[in-house]
């Protein structure tokens, strides 16, 4: 509100609509003739992101390509050494084991911004079909798309790695964004009031070097914990899962049923939480595989073949071997040999044989879901994991923070074109009621996801399989519930 | 179903009591591999008709449709009902009924034990044979196998008359019935529990709450065929004994008889969590004496007055 009433005072911030190079100009002097008077004087950007992850670069990448929010003056500050990631590299048969599926329409928004062709193509995997099943009953969903359509990408595999490092050179290119590299966050409070500028009601980011950042608009994408947020005082609700996800990425006996030019991802629902298996380039694929945190520990302390023997397992064998086969510390190999003369499965509709897992790729996280009430405050917006944790069951929460980074760009470019503030509640509410709602949509199907197929047992069995068999029958509902994932469906909300 | 003479295995019995490896392995139902992995769905399994019988899944199985297997089952509940002594009808109606789900289900308590998985692994068959009988008696009373042992020669029954699996189509699972009705003479010894038909009702009701299979509870309508003070005696004391301690306890089917035979049998039924019911006979007899007693000493009063 205050942003309409311009008193005198306000009049003299540097307005978010100035170009860069004048506000370059503007500020060092401003900083200069006030020194003596002020050694305090923060820097004053418009746009300060902190957190240099998938959600963060892109929000860059969107503001610095754009046109309109071009001349706006930017800073990152990123707590690890983004040379790192900048120099990222692997040779072409090792795959990063943390990767993400991204969907047409997160894909069509990196190209938008112009990283979609920063990234090491040859190491984006697309894929076509999903194969996904209940472990109990064997009820079974098939998504392919109907002849039209046929060879459609559902969605893309990405190691983050890659889509941090491309975004990281589409913003060298575009350069004109201040990074701080290695930077702490100290703490983040609100300005003071000097003479001629009033800074109560702007964030101020305090970095351990000492250098202090004023933004017009403080952009939390700095994760689950995020510093900003708590600064924000906003709340973050939610529950744990009692659940780790395990990553690994795999070694198959071929490229796929399908072969290299029709991937499928394949996805079996346990009682402990659903293992998933995504195609990466040539005969590799990486697992997300959610379970309990006992069964995590157990498969990271098993050898490479006992750790493959209860992968292929967990495609194959029935719940109760499974359960079994983590209670014992070795010999999963011979369990699953023997188990699998007496296992009756169609080879043809589960992953292909893992014969290897790459060195030092097992790795675990715990799983959660949170939300936080709101995404803006005053001069304060939240994007992607600051903003919610979902379970990674659909693959959805890196497109849902790129869905965030669109559209909070979005609300960015109309203040900054509408001659607005952008940093004001007022300025970022489109921002909010636009996110809010689809994603705590996501967050509660997923959620629901989980639950209703954490049961082994009881009457909910036998309903989940005959609700998955209809959906899988009914051809039209499964098309819409393939374009929503895919994220080019129709608009419901 | 203890009364089926003992014609069917006299293979077994002319062998001898030799403990034979190659024998016991030539006992062990054959696991059939390649087939099962094949792309049969479990519709494309049924879509068989009469004309069309597919081949069997394991030696002596005879695949069935659903109607062959509900006529198999409902001809062969009547006529054990009629004839409690029909081992052959009551062994139909087990295996016609035991699927779909019983039989996948104790087949997956036993795949939760490590025993069990040890007992699916080496498909042990429970044969006079295989069970070196002489040995057994040599063994302590209070032991499993001097136990059984005793039981068997207290009955005059013996471990080879149980008939093989046959209308079962998961190979597998048809062990794991074979296993069942091999251990059913042990259940008898665990409990104690006679062969006449109150036992085996008795002991029926708690195989019916420990297995689970819908054989064992269709038998518990023999109880409607026992005398009515047997009847009062099985609601009053073996029926709450049974779902007691079958629900309470382990799973049996999962407890490795072989190599029992020299536990105490007391404390396996501790192990179990089983308590040991009344001993029935023990229960008849005395009745039996104070009848007569009661019988005689009505005579003598008529005598007397």
């Amino acid at each position: 509100m205050g942003s309409i009433v311009l008193s005198g005072r306000q009049l003299q911030r540097p307005l978010s609509s100035l170009c860069r190079s004048c506000s370059r100009r503007l500020l060092p002097r401003l900083s200069r003739s006030y020194a003596a008077v002020s050694s305090q004087q923060p820097d004053i950007y418009d746009v300060v992101c902190v957190g240099g992850g998938p959600a963060g670069l892109s929000l860059l990448t969107a503001l610095r390509s754009n046109p309109t929010t071009a001349g706006l003056r930017v800073a990152l500050v990123e707590a690890q050494d983004l040379e790192k990631v900048r120099s990222w590299k692997l040779p072409p048969d090792r795959f990063s084991n943390r990767c993400s599926s991204l969907t047409p329409a997160s894909a069509q928004f990196l190209d938008n911004v112009g990283a979609w062709a920063h990234l090491h193509r040859d190491r984006v995997q697309p894929y076509h079909e999903m194969q996904v099943w209940d472990g109990v009953t064997d009820a079974r969903i098939e998504f392919e798309w109907t002849p039209p359509a046929a060879g459609k990408t559902i969605a893309y595999m990405t190691e983050n790695l890659n889509l941090t490092s491309g975004l990281l050179r589409r913003i060298d290119e575009l350069g004109g964004v201040t990074v701080f590299n290695s930077a702490r966050v100290a703490g983040i409070s609100f300005g003071e009031e000097t003479e001629d500028l009033d800074l109560r009601e702007w964030p101020v980011v305090h970095l351990a070097s000492g250098q202090r950042l004023a933004a017009r608009l403080l952009v939390g994408a700095d994760g689950a914990n995020s510093p900003v947020r708590a600064f924000a005082g906003i709340e973050s609700r939610g529950w744990d899962y009692e659940r780790h996800g395990v990553v690994a990425t795999l070694e198959l006996e071929g490229e796929g049923w399908g072969g290299d030019a029709m991937k499928i991802a394949y996805q079996r629902f346990l009682p402990t939480g659903p293992v998933a298996m995504l195609p990466l380039p040539g005969n590799l694929s990486t697992l997300v595989w959610s379970t309990t945190p006992a069964n995590a520990a157990l498969l990271k302390s098993l050898s490479p073949k006992d750790f493959v023997a209860l992968v292929n397992a967990a495609f194959r064998l029935r719940p109760v071997d499974l359960e079994y086969m983590h209670t014992i510390s070795s010999g999963q190999e011979e369990e699953l040999a023997w188990r699998l003369q007496h296992t009756q499965f169609n080879r043809r509709a589960i992953p292909q044989t893992v014969v290897g897992v790459q060195d030092g790729t097992i790795a675990s996280f715990p799983l959660k879901m949170r939300h936080a009430d709101t995404y803006i405050g005053e001069r304060v917006a939240l994007v992607g994991d600051a903003a919610h944790s979902i379970h990674p069951l659909a693959g959805q929460g890196l497109n849902q923070g790129q869905g965030d980074v669109e559209s909070l760009a979005r609300t960015i470019e109309f203040s900054v074109s509408h001659g607005q503030d952008l940093g004001t509640r007022m300025s970022l509410e489109s921002y909010n009621s636009e996110r809010y709602g689809p994603n705590h949509v996501l967050l509660g199907v997923c959620d629901k996801l989980h639950k209703i197929y954490s049961a082994g047992s009881g009457p909910l069995v036998p309903l989940r399989s005959l609700g998955l068999s209809a959906i899988n029958a009914l051809g039209p509902v499964k098309s819409f519930f393939m374009e929503q994932a895919a994220g080019n469906g129709i608009k419901l909300f | 179903m203890k009364a089926l003479p003992p014609c069917l295995r006299s293979a077994s019995s002319r062998h001898g009591l030799v403990q034979n490896h190659a024998l016991q392995r030539r006992q062990q139902l054959p696991i059939a591999t390649a087939v099962l992995c094949s792309t049969h769905s479990k519709s494309g399994r049924r879509s068989f008709s009469v004309l069309n019988r597919p081949p069997p899944n394991y030696p002596g199985h005879v695949p069935l449709t659903g109607l062959e297997r509900a006529a198999l089952a409902v001809g062969s509940g009547i006529v054990s009902f009629l004839d409690p002594y029909r081992g052959d009808m009551i062994a139909a109606l087990g295996e016609a009924t035991a699927s779909p789900y019983f039989i996948e289900r104790l087949r997956r308590a036993m795949l939760a034990s490590p025993t069990g998985r040890r007992i699916l692994r080496d498909r042990p068959r429970i044969t006079s044979s295989s069970l070196n009988l002489p040995r057994l008696r040599s063994l302590p009373a209070r032991t499993v196998g001097g136990t059984y042992v005793a039981w068997l020669d207290r009955e005059g029954v013996s471990p080879d008359t149980r008939s093989s699996v046959r209308f079962i189509d998961d190979e597998e699972c048809a062990y794991v019935m074979q296993r069942y009705r091999e251990s059913h003479d042990f259940y008898h010894a665990l409990t104690g529990l006679p062969i006449v038909r109150e036992g085996e009702v008795a002991l029926k009701a708690f195989e019916f709450a420990n297995t689970l299979l819908p054989m064992t509870g269709l038998s518990m309508l023999a109880v409607a065929t026992l005398r009515p003070a047997e009847r009062r005696r099985f609601f009053a004391v073996y029926a709450p004994w049974a779902v007691r301690n079958g629900l309470r306890g382990d799973e049996v089917i999962n407890v490795y008889w072989e190599e029992e035979m020299e536990t105490d049998v007391d404390a396996l039924r501790r192990r179990l969590g089983i308590e040991r019911p009344p001993d029935l006979r023990e229960i008849r007899k005395r009745e039996r004496e104070e009848r007569r007693r009661v019988k005689e000493g009505a005579a003598a009063q008529a005598v007397a007055s």
